[in-house]
């Protein structure tokens, strides 16, 4: 079971943010994807999750295509993501924040719930105890009833990490999740990560933070100008003179 | 919070009493016409207040209701039960038309879109007049006994109010709420989860066409005789404010602000006499002052009695725990 994007190309106008550009995600490793500001990632990222739609290539989950595929599909097949800029629902809770993550496997329609019919209870037992242990999981235990717009940033980064797994999701994919962390966070960030590994969930890993990236990677993508100019481990990756030259540095 | 059904119990006593308190037979009137308009409102809330599609124009939906009604029930002698129930069909029909083209356009001009129709639905009704009485109007008939009197008549819109609010309320506090606040909030959030926003807007815009097409028989009830005149446009935006007012996102907070909206300028003569000014002024204080509107306001006010939690905000992993219940919803 992969997520795979073989050949993308991706036009926006004029500009070409990609340009035959693959990548395999499959389940249960950690696979980095670095870059430069303006390589690509996100874009790479937000064609993976459903916003856009390639202009060239296939992206597939096996050899299911599903490049024309709604966010919402991608959503029920197993695709979760989280956001540069957390976006959360600042009026509700965290608890139903990460409630809202389970949506696609509430059963009760609308007027089941509307005449508040037993499979809504149901509904809402299995998913709240599913956000509580997630949110417990993630170290959000100190605020689970709060609201949301009273988090602080690195509380938001990972209440979007428990709705996302909320979802049960086969492939995670984070768009820069150390983002705004302290050290000590970016460590439990880490650990979480690697949790998700265990458990079997492919995470994509869109990160400046390279040494974080190259020390919990499994597999490490680097794009320039939207293309591919290594792929391998990330000790590979590393040595690499053309992603030294480029990016790291000397 | 465990004095929640305590007040709602001696709130629902003390409105089904009203008739022995209220005093007059006025006063009565004015709560049965409170509780038709929160008919109307408590469907338009889901729409406005938790889907953030901003509908101002709900006046028309409640026309077709009130004159489906009186054609029905008056024209027809069709039993006022059925009329009622046959005027929230038409009017959750009427919904699904309007909200198919109008819900895929952005805010502004989806509450163009619903201005158009009100003022297309007035039109119709000048128009039509053999069958709407045109300018002259149409008389209506009266509930069948026992809601022929007005005690009756009132207990029966407060029974339908209620049943609203409780519907209205399941929504908001389940699944669906959660979905419907997350297309309001962030479209992109709601995709990310798998909310389907176009159906999820289309449905309680329906729902919403429902409850004011019962609403508008209720209303035609209460007023006994409708012209074109009687549904300005005025009461759409009305209808709208008391949400905004009230605070989006909740149900108590319009509840009160349709109360406050209604009953402040016929209790007090001199805010009558304001008219419009009065709400323009009330809704300029709100917006200005509480932007999240008097529900909030309440939250707040219950937020204080409660003893403060430990501000930390620490995030600390359980790993295991974390492990556990990925793996749960893996293998379900």
């Amino acid at each position: 079971m992969t997520l795979a994007a073989s050949g993308i190309t991706k036009r926006f106008g004029g500009l070409t943010a990609l340009s035959q550009v693959s990548l395999e995600l499959k389940p249960g490793e950690v696979h980095g994807l670095i870059g430069p500001n303006g390589s690509g990632k996100t874009t790479l990222l937000n064609l993976l999750s459903g916003y856009y739609r390639p202009d060239a290539g296939v992206i597939a989950i096996d050899d299911t295509p599903i490049s024309d595929a709604t966010v919402q599909r991608r959503a029920a097949l197993g695709v979760a993501r989280t956001f540069q800029k957390p976006r959360l629902l600042p009026t509700l809770s965290v608890l139903d924040n990460a409630m809202l993550g389970g949506w696609r496997d509430a059963r009760a329609g609308f007027l089941a719930t509307a005449f508040f019919l037993p499979q809504v209870k149901i509904d809402e037992r299995e998913l709240r105890s599913r956000a509580e242990e997630l949110l417990h999981g993630v170290g959000l235990s100190h605020a689970i009833g709060r609201r949301a717009n009273l988090l602080e940033h690195a509380e938001q980064r990972f209440l979007e990490i428990a709705r996302g797994l909320a979802l049960r999701p086969r492939f995670m994919l984070l768009d820069e999740p150390a983002g705004g962390l302290t050290p000590a966070e970016i460590e439990q960030l880490g650990a979480v990560i690697r949790v998700m590994r265990e458990s079997g969930v492919g995470v994509l890993l869109v990160e400046h933070h390279t040494d974080f990236v190259f020390r919990i990677s499994d597999r490490v993508t680097t794009l320039d100008v939207g293309v591919v100019i290594k792929h391998g481990t990330p000790d590979e990756v590393k040595r690499d003179p053309e992603v030294i030259r480029v990016y790291l540095g000397a | 919070m465990t004095y929640r059904w305590p007040a709602t119990l001696i709130v629902m006593v003390a409105l089904i009493a009203l008739p022995w308190w209220s005093g007059d037979l006025y006063k009565l009137h004015l709560a049965a016409l409170i509780c038709a308009y929160w008919v109307l409102i408590g469907g338009l809330n889901l729409v406005v207040g938790y889907s953030g599609q901003l509908s101002i124009g709900h006046v028309g939906l409640l026309a077709i209701g009130a004159y489906c009604f009186a054609i029905l029930a008056g024209t027809h002698g069709v039993h006022p039960a059925i009329a009622i129930v046959a005027s929230g069909a038409l009017c959750a029909l009427c919904g699904l038309l309007l909200g198919l083209p109008s819900l895929r356009l952005p805010g502004f001009y989806f509450a163009m879109a619903t201005l158009a129709f009100a003022l297309i639905v007035t039109e119709i009704t000048l128009a039509q007049g053999s069958l709407t009485g045109g300018g002259v109007g149409l008389p209506v008939p009266g509930l069948p006994a026992p809601f022929d009197t007005p005690r009756g008549t009132y207990w029966l819109i407060l029974a339908i109010a209620a049943l609203v609010t409780w519907l209205s309320w399941n929504v908001a506090r389940h699944t669906w709420g959660r979905g419907l606040v997350a297309v309001r909030d962030s479209a992109v959030t709601a995709q990310a989860v798998g909310v389907p926003a176009f159906r999820a807007k289309l449905t309680v815009f329906v729902f919403s066409g429902f409850t004011a097409g019962v609403a508008g028989a209720l209303f035609a009830v209460l007023q006994s005789y409708i012209t074109p005149d009687t549904f300005v446009f005025d009461l759409g935006l009305f209808f709208f404010v008391c949400i905004i007012i009230g605070g989006r996102g909740h149900i108590l907070g319009p509840a009160i602000g349709t109360i406050v909206l209604t009953a402040l300028p016929e209790m007090v003569a001199p805010l009558a006499k304001l008219g419009n000014f009065f709400y323009g002024l009330l809704l300029l204080a709100v917006v200005l002052l509480v932007p999240e509107g008097i529900g909030r306001v309440v939250e707040l006010l219950v937020e204080r009695f409660r003893p403060l939690r430990g501000e930390s905000h620490v995030v600390k992993p359980d790993l295991e725990r974390l492990a556990k219940a990925i793996q749960d919803g893996q293998s379900k």
